[in-house]
């Protein structure tokens, strides 16, 4: 074949932009108009708030974001690999205070142990099904939920599972006015973040989740690193439920209330792509606490928590069609 | 056998093409095309890659707006907008990307889409035309209730055909129909298409198999630079004439002077490396140094052998031993960590990572030798990422944009790239290497392939371009129907590869 | 009903699960002790009208190869607004209702059809949004019905073993099975959950329909919470995620597939009343609760085995290998 029919097959193949244009520089695309407008009214709204620029108030938003804050990190990681979402949390989250109530007698740190494998076992079976084997992460999470749901249920006898000794009491005190959970949330952020951008593993993440085929064709351990995402999901599930124990003191079957959908409201609102490939755990903590402050907000306004909740619903559309509509304008 | 197809009548006119032209970005792809088909035709149109077929089909069916020229449908200039529209007038397409959905059954399928079909289902009507048309294609084996995921590719292609059918098109254009299929199934088609014309429709046939096209069409118009060379009745030609038109005045070049095996270095065996249903026994020593290119069209096999190698066909079979150790070919990442690097022929959705930069793209398979322990060291990073980009030829400043606001060309040089200067890899296979590259990308591309191969690298690629084979190919085999055919060693020429590659074994 | 009519997995999978699930309820007495009653049918339909609405209304969204986590936010909204506005006029309150649904439904149609996002973070968005509008409508508590008669008459009995709200259920499943099955609509609905390329290439109207098909299972599941808000006389802001997963599991045993492009109206009947029918089980046999959470888990978990593609391949593989090693 010519060289001319190779240029007009090259021609006739070419899609996206031309080498010297770039989507990112010019006209500002619609998403960045909306963020320059609604971030501003955000921020003036919170500032005018009666209470809201004090010390306690923003101890009490960073307190409210931890529990969530630290399941939806590893959520991230899940999230970033490309296996969506996980519907059994609160269950896990449910059957490690259990756990780790009943094991108070070992001591803390021992306990502790126990919870954290309990968790990271039990999150990284799932993500092996789904890495290995390509589940479906929707209705392997809703099997894991029953199972894991059942057990909860059978262990505890459908009664409250109460501690044998005072141990864990330790976590719920406080240190410079905030919790201990806001202080693991920040780790475990800086944890997960250090890890999806500095590691070969969290690299692959990312890999994995933006393009499964192309990196099964790359060679990459797609199996491995889906199961290595899942388990640190796992033991962030399992820091939830430690500390929801300890807030508590008992640890019944419904213990981990809507703690599934709040994680990935959190992860969502951080501007992380259910479709995988993008997003950081500082995003998702940014989301978190970008949940608190807003519910704070509405709470000094006196608004009750159905409007909370209804403005929260609205946040994470909005955020989630930005999202989507910046990634699709700047692929084409 | 050139019998021209039954009952036809020469007088009236079904399909003029008069002029057409396209471009895209200023290029031409299509100069201009004009030619006609007589109603109960069989016309073939054939032209190497890149001659304009794809484009002079997209804009038949209705695809593409030409920018000039018309179409004339039985006396009446038609305006196809979209494929709708050139449903509508009578124009139905079947090409290489179905249009059946597996998780429904045949005759859902056939009333898929359909325009003329009643909103409420009139199923014993519905089911007994399905079951005409099928039978008049010599079908009676397919049951209209059968779901599609039970019936395999060929009688997919087959079930996609009736559906044109279905549709009452006065003109069926058939893109390589095929190419996938095995020589029954052909047949099957053939007999479909001879049928198609009795009935006085126009039938355009697009194919690369030359021994096909002058069997089946009663008259073949050839594309070459995106003009129409001529219409020619196929009674009054053979395959080497063919060939010669399509081809132009150069009917092949020599090889590239022979080289010699480089004593450093990796071979690569391969014996009775089989995948079912695509690949038959195919085995061969390769050496580094030296070139190997596998020529075939798509569905011969040659692809099937790479993807094996590089562990994508799970139900593979053989033996593959690189530098004395087996390889483990039937797990991709196991085939990888043995030495095996892999560039597929989709770089957009089995390649490259379009939504990341050319730098992540880069070092995408090599991250564990970027650090130790796990951790990944952005100075030792930033070092590989500058130097693959130096030896792949892509420019500096553009590192860090996402990989798809790259040319084509470009995109192509950072998936080769991504595979070279690693330690760890031993052999290259690059299926279609320059595909969608421009003419400076591909003597990029070639150069860093030649130096692999000097510097030791076993190198084996999958190509259907004339030029690249006889340009690269220091060894090539030409393979069809899952089977090699032909070996030449420096005494390749244009019109014997591609003899090899659309005509196959002497006979068969 | 000849053995390839029933091999095809959408209907095998209803067919037995529903057939496994009564032998198990007509074996029921063995294990509580006592013949099996009228009532027993009856409750277990009860059972059925309570989640058959939000079963066929995510059914269809999966059928499109979509996902409408949403349907339990729509419930829980049916359930509020009928309350409050039925007070008087039942229908109407009913009419309010599947108005609410249907606007919320076409909404996140035109979201998901237009700008092509994926349904499932549109649908979760619309959830939580929805669980606090029904916060803020009932102020966080329960709103009580008033309209004593309504609330009796949509649970009276009908023959024995029906009631008004389950033949209202059941005239759904067979009103969607006519649709579906009797036009065009069906093959169309199941091609874009199957491959949504090949549709539009065929040229069926993709947009439209994912519209249709998320306003039908909002109206759907605005209808079911309007009818349960009036049997129990009071509306219930917050019904937790439970109605929509037992509605998932309905659903995937009614032979719909996760991947889109399988499924029918009547399988997700046969699935809905499988899932009934145990729960019923469960209650006269006093088996202790968690092990129908075990059973549903077992029961998701072979089904998860036989769709994961990874599964498939290493069948395949250890078929070749076995071939190789026979030649």
């Amino acid at each position: 074949m010519t060289t001319a029919d190779r240029t007009r097959e090259a021609a006739a193949n070419a899609s996206g932009p031309q080498p010297s244009a770039s989507p990112a520089r010019g006209r500002p695309t619609p998403f960045a108009i909306a963020l320059a407008v609604l971030v501003p009214l955000f921020v003036v709204l919170a500032v005018t708030t009666d209470r809201f620029l004090s010390l306690d108030n923003a101890r009490a938003i960073l307190a409210s974001a931890a529990f969530v804050g630290i399941t939806a990190v590893g959520a991230t990681l899940v999230m970033v690999a490309g296996s969506a979402v996980s519907l059994a949390t609160s269950q896990t989250a449910t059957v490690v205070a259990m756990a780790f109530l009943a094991t108070q007698q070992l001591g803390l740190a021992t306990a502790l142990l126990i919870a954290l494998a309990c968790g990271i076992a039990l999150c990284a079976v799932q993500g092996a099904v789904i890495g290995f084997w390509g589940a479906n992460p929707i209705v392997l999470t809703i099997a894991a939920g029953f199972a894991i749901g059942g057990a909860a249920t059978w262990f505890s006898g459908g009664t409250p599972v109460y501690p044998d000794a005072r141990g864990f009491e330790t976590l719920n005190s406080t240190w410079l006015g905030l919790p201990i959970a806001v202080y693991v949330l920040l780790l475990v952020t800086v944890v997960a973040q250090w890890t999806l951008r500095r590691t070969t593993a969290g690299r692959q993440m990312y890999l994995v989740g933006e393009n499964r085929a192309a990196a099964r064709a790359a060679g990459l351990p797609v199996g491995r690193v889906t199961v290595v995402a899942w388990a640190f999901f796992g033991a962030c599930t399992a820091l939830t439920g430690v500390f929801l124990a300890s807030f508590n003191t008992s640890a019944t079957v419904t213990l981990g209330g809507t703690l599934t959908l709040d994680a990935i409201a959190a992860v969502l609102v951080g501007g992380t792509a259910i479709a995988g490939g993008r997003g950081s755990a500082l995003q998702t903590l940014g989301g978190a606490v970008v949940i608190s402050v807003l519910s704070d907000v509405l709470l000094l306004r006196g608004f009750s928590t159905g409007t909370q909740t209804l403005v929260k619903g609205v946040l994470v559309l909005a955020v989630v069609v930005a999202v989507h509509l910046r990634s699709a304008g700047s692929r084409r | 056998m050139n019998a021209p197809s039954t009952g036809q009548t020469r007088g009236r006119v079904q399909v003029r093409v008069e002029g057409l032209a396209r471009a895209f970005n200023g290029i031409p792809a299509v100069r201009e095309a004009s030619f006609t088909v007589g109603a109960g035709e069989i016309h073939g149109l054939c032209g190497h890659n890149g001659a304009g077929k794809s484009t002079v089909v997209k804009m038949l069916s209705g695809q593409l707006p030409p920018d000039r020229g018309r179409i004339v449908l039985d006396g009446e200039a038609v305006e196809l907008g979209s494929r709708q529209a050139a449903q509508r007038k009578g124009v139905a397409l079947v090409d290489q990307e179905l249009s059946v959905v597996p998780a429904l059954t045949v005759l859902e399928n056939m009333l898929l889409g359909d325009i003329d079909v009643p909103f409420v289902n009139h199923r014993r009507r519905a089911t007994a035309r399905a079951r005409q048309i099928l039978d008049g294609m010599g079908l009676e084996r397919i049951s209209p209730d059968q779901p599609l995921s039970a019936l395999s590719i060929g009688e997919r292609q087959l079930v996609e055909i009736a559906k044109a059918l279905s549709q009452n098109a006065r003109l069926v254009i058939l893109d390589e129909p095929t190419a996938t299929l095995s020589d029954v199934e052909s047949a099957h088609v053939f007999a479909a298409i001879r049928r198609i014309a009795a009935t006085g429709r126009a039938v355009i046939f697009v194919s690369h198999r030359l021994s096909e096209v002058l069997e089946l069409c009663d008259s073949v118009t050839v594309l070459r630079d995106g003009r129409t060379v001529g219409t020619t009745p196929t009674k009054d030609l053979s395959v080497d004439e063919l060939i010669v038109r399509m081809l132009g005045e150069a009917p092949g070049r020599l090889a590239a002077a022979e080289r010699p095996d480089a004593d450093l270095g990796h071979a690569l065996r391969i014996a009775e490396l089989r995948v079912p249903g695509r690949l038959a026994d195919f085995s061969l020593t390769a050496p580094a140094g030296r070139i190997h290119a596998l020529a075939g069209q798509l569905g011969s096999g040659a692809s099937d052998v790479l993807r094996a190698l590089a562990g994508l066909h799970p139900t593979a079979t053989g033996t593959v031993v690189l530098n004395d150790r087996a390889v483990p070919f039937r797990d991709p990442v196991r085939a990888a960590r043995s030495g095996v690097g892999f560039v597929s022929n989709d770089r957009k959705s089995e390649g490259l990572f379009l939504g990341r930069s050319v730098a992540w793209n880069l070092v995408a398979t090599r991250l564990p030798s970027l650090g130790r322990g796990g951790v990944v060291r952005p100075r030792r990073e930033q070092d590989a990422v500058r130097s693959l980009a130096e030896l792949a030829g892509l420019p500096q400043p553009r590192l860090g944009e996402p990989v798809a606001a790259l040319s084509g060309g470009n995109q192509q040089k950072a998936f080769v790239g991504r595979c070279l200067g690693r330690p760890d890899v031993f052999a290259l296979l690059l299926d279609e290497p320059t595909r969608g590259v421009d003419v400076g990308g591909r003597a990029a591309i070639h150069r860093l392939l030649r130096e692999a191969a000097d510097a030791g690298l076993v190198v084996m690629i999958a190509s259907t371009e004339l030029e690249e084979l006889l340009e690269l190919g220091d060894v090539i085999i030409t393979m069809r129907d899952g089977r090699v055919v032909g070996r030449y060693e420096g005494d390749a020429n244009g019109s014997r590869l591609m003899r090899d590659m659309t005509h196959g074994v002497e006979g068969a | 009903m000849n053995r390839r009519w029933l091999s095809r997995p959408d209907r095998l999978m209803p067919a037995s699960s529903l057939l496994i699930v009564l032998a198990a309820f007509a074996a029921s007495p063995l294990v509580s002790g006592r013949p099996l009653e009228l009532f027993d049918a009856y409750n277990a339909l009860q059972g059925f009208a309570q989640l058959g609405l939000l079963a066929l209304a995510i059914g269809i969204t999966m059928i499109a190869g979509e996902f409408d986590l949403s349907v339990v936010g729509t419930y829980a909204l049916g359930s509020m607004v009928a309350v409050s506005t039925g007070a008087t006029h039942p229908a109407l309150g009913v009419l309010a209702a599947v108005a609410a649904g249907a606007a919320v439904g076409a909404a996140q149609g035109g979201l998901i059809a237009r700008l092509r996002i994926p349904s499932m973070p549109v649908t979760l968005a619309t959830y939580i949004a929805l669980l606090g509008l029904t916060y803020v409508m009932s102020g966080g508590l329960s709103k009580t019905y008033p309209n004593s008669d309504a609330t009796l008459w949509v649970d009276q009995t009908v023959a024995g073993i029906f009631s008004p709200r389950s033949l209202l259920t059941l005239a759904a499943f067979l009103a969607a099975a006519a649709v579906l099955g009797c036009t065009r609509l069906g093959r169309e609905l199941r091609a874009i959950g199957g491959d949504r390329r090949a549709s539009r290439v065929a040229g069926v109207q993709v947009d439209r329909h994912l519209v249709a098909v998320f306003t039908t299972s909002g109206t759907l599941a605005a209808l079911g919470g309007a009818l349960l808000g009036y049997s129990y006389a009071s509306a219930n802001p917050d019904p937790g995620l439970q109605p929509l997963i037992l509605a998932a599991v309905a659903a995937l045993l009614g032979g719909v597939s996760l991947a889109g492009g399988r499924g029918t109206p009547l399988g997700l009947l046969a699935g809905t009343l499988s899932v009934a029918l145990l729960a019923q089980i469960v209650a006269t046999t006093a088996l202790p609760d968690f092990s129908t959470q075990l059973l549903y888990a077992a029961l998701l978990g072979v089904i998860v085995a036989i769709e994961s593609p990874g599964l498939r391949q290493l069948v395949d593989r250890i078929r070749a290998h076995r071939l190789e090693r026979l030649s």
